[in-house]
């Protein structure tokens, strides 16, 4: 019971990350930007996470300034694919490329090239009192750190944004028609750009939670293919930010499962265990199949006097 | 005339960035304490500057090409194949394995330890290959969890496996099967003409023949080229499973002729630095195998330059990475009509066949 308990907390725990980082993805491809280069923003944002925290001590901070250096790399993906419609594919690739370079860099001129580990105090958890004490589910999801309220707090946002409201439908509009969504007075150029800061800052914000909330040091690949896993979640979950927490939550028991599996003591070499998140995605993707839900005009450049 | 005017359009702008690469690059230098314009100088001495330096570069380029065209001939065919790294590594290990398991020598052993690898690279490049066909899945998600894969199978094999005493690495392979040197004193081996002349051969086959045209336009335009009676999903496949090969083989050559065993960080960074490679050199063989020698230049000057300036090696990671950057932006940039009539104005031509 223990150990299923503590699974389903590193569960939650690690649902997180990829969960802020297939929300980024929803909220650019609903404006039709695909970005492939989520592993890359979420790089950027977990060096820049750690290093605000190591130096002010401030975990808070350390979020806030890693969705700011996710938000500024994803504006030169912005500015190439939107205004100089570029391929989002292949411009996706150049970010995955540039920003683990630029995260790693700065690391290194920052810390030296010396091997011991700094690290950094992660955030604690806070618990809601009488909710957790809850049997099961009460340590489960009340007794967590704020970061893992927050994100859940924005799925229900983001579930009822795209659902529900006149603006949120305005939005999908521009991933799904531009040019109608323009006949309707809607600035297609100014949603897509919108689309990159949110994306930028979410990708961000889940690459600095696993640095300042998460494993309290930052290596380089630290992300650890999340970045992609999450577009796969997007998938997965059928674009919808329901069908995202579960997907997400998904990878994260997998996750959990085979970190687990690690320190089980069962005699078989660990990289197998640490193969079952990959194997998983590539399972899901496989069995899922082709039907593709995803927004209409996603992926495509916009330009205004076309038609 | 037409022709080389194109041609020379089309280094343009790759030329441009790398020079803008540099620039930022020194302006970087410059903020670290260093003198950019001596920096730079050693980068290239450490790179041109002996014989050695020149065998150096040659050898570091070797594996680069091989995921560079790789990269290249999938996106030929617009499909994209993120998994050279994966494909790399197990060309390495299928390589590994037949000289350790076969034992065989000579020109035998080598040559059946390139076609295993290029054969292990192939069906791991299939996999990805037979999903987007069959069941339309996205092919770049596929092939990256396909590289983790890998790097993990690599893992088990040098930690558990086959490993070397208390090391965690393989015991390296026989002298024997050593892909051997061209020029003593020079550490390039035969892997580098073997990658030339997989290159060339791409470029034939792209350029020159009737499967290579149908190739390209599959990549170009999908629905078109179904309408026109081409098999799409078949040269999808065999694109895939070609590219996969490529680098399996890459693989295999960097293992018999470099790192002659498997250890922790084999080939890493070597399929997205091939994407990007392929793509600033505008997926023309040649041009990214010219390309691939361009990183290792940056790669084994900046070794150099460190000892020299105190500027880290990380340096001429960030230059790659800003000529992407530029690059992939610029070509973009060169394509909007907007562009196409200011160059008009500015160079007062006007457009012919006006539309």
């Amino acid at each position: 019971m223990d150990w299923v308990s503590s699974l389903l907390l590193a569960t939650v725990r690690l649902a997180i990350p990829v969960l802020l980082i297939s929300l980024a993805e929803l909220y650019g491809q609903r404006a039709g930007m695909v970005n492939i280069g989520l592993e890359g923003l979420a790089a950027i944002g977990a060096l820049v996470g750690f290093l605000v925290c190591y130096i002010t001590g401030s975990n808070w901070l350390g979020l806030l300034c890693g969705a700011l250096a996710g938000i500024a790399v994803n504006m030169i993906y912005a500015f190439s694919t939107i205004t100089l419609c570029a391929n989002h594919t292949v411009y996706g690739m150049a970010i995955n490329i540039f920003a683990p370079a630029l995260a790693s860099f700065i690391y290194r001129v920052y810390f030296g090239t010396g091997s011991d580990l700094k690290q950094i105090v992660t955030m604690s958890s806070v618990a809601i009192p009488g909710l957790k004490d809850i049997p099961i589910i009460g340590g489960l999801l009340f007794d967590q750190s704020p970061m893992v309220y927050l994100t859940l707090l924005f799925v229900v946002f983001t579930a009822v944004f795209f659902g529900r409201t006149r603006a949120g439908l305005s939005y999908k509009s521009v991933g799904e028609h531009p040019q109608a969504a323009a006949t309707l007075g809607i600035n297609v150029i100014g949603v897509k750009y919108l689309a990159c800061v949110i994306c930028g800052a979410l990708s961000g914000i889940g690459g600095a939670y696993l640095t300042t909330c998460y494993s309290s040091t930052y290596t380089d690949g630290i992300v650890a293919g999340r970045g992609f896993i999450a577009l796969a979640a997007v998938i997965f979950g059928r674009w919808s930010a329901g069908g995202i927490l579960l997907a997400c939550l998904f990878f994260g028991f997998c996750d959990a499962l085979q970190i687990k599996l690690q320190v089980s003591g069962i005699a078989i070499p660990y990289q197998f265990f640490q193969m079952i998140p990959y194997l998983a995605t590539v399972l899901v993707l496989s069995l899922i199949g082709a039907k593709q839900a995803g927004p209409r005009a996603n992926g495509q450049p916009y330009r205004r006097e076309q038609r | 005339m037409e022709k080389l005017k194109k041609a020379f359009g089309a280094c343009l702008v790759p030329l441009l960035s790398i020079l803008l690469a540099f620039l930022i690059g020194g302006i970087i230098m410059a903020a670290l304490g260093a003198d950019p314009f001596v920096a730079v100088k050693f980068l290239f001495q450490g790179a041109f500057g002996t014989k050695a330096g020149i065998g150096t570069t040659l050898t570091k380029a070797t594996p680069l090409m091989f995921t560079a065209l790789c990269a290249c001939f999938a996106y030929k065919c617009g499909v994209f194949n993120l998994g050279g790294e994966g494909q790399f590594l197990m060309g390495s290990m299928a390589a590994f394995l037949t000289c350790y398991f076969t034992g065989l020598t000579g020109f035998a052993g080598i040559v059946l330890a390139l076609l295993a690898g290029a054969l292990a690279g192939g069906i791991w490049g299939m996999i990805p290959g037979v999903l987007k066909i069959t069941r339309g899945q996205n092919e770049m998600i596929i092939s990256i969890m396909l590289n983790y894969v890998a790097t993990l199978l690599m893992g088990v094999i040098y930690t558990s496996w086959i490993r070397d005493a208390s090391v965690p690495q393989t015991p390296a392979i026989d002298e024997a099967v050593h892909l051997p040197r061209i020029v003593s004193g020079m550490r390039f081996t035969w892997g580098l003409v073997i990658a030339i002349a997989v290159g060339l051969i791409l470029y034939y086959v792209l350029f020159w023949t009737n499967a290579g045209f149908r190739l390209r336009a599959v990549g170009y335009n999908m629905t078109a080229s179904r309408f026109n009676g081409i098999p799409v999903g078949r040269y999808m496949l065999a694109s895939f499973i070609v590219s996969g090969a490529i680098a399996g083989l890459g693989g295999s050559a960097e293992l018999l002729g470099t790192q002659f065993r498997l250890i922790n960080g084999f080939g890493a960074g070597y399929g997205f630095d091939g994407v990007a490679m392929a793509l600033i050199g505008q997926l023309h063989p040649i041009a990214t195998m010219l390309v691939a020698l361009f990183f290792a230049v940056l790669r084994v000057g900046s070794t150099t330059m460190q000892a020299a300036t105190g500027v880290p090696t990380s340096v001429s990671d960030i230059i790659q990475a800003l000529v992407i950057v530029f690059s992939v932006a610029g070509m973009a940039l060169t394509k909007l009509p907007e562009f196409e009539a200011w160059k008009n104005r500015v160079f007062g031509k006007r457009k012919e066949g006006a539309a």
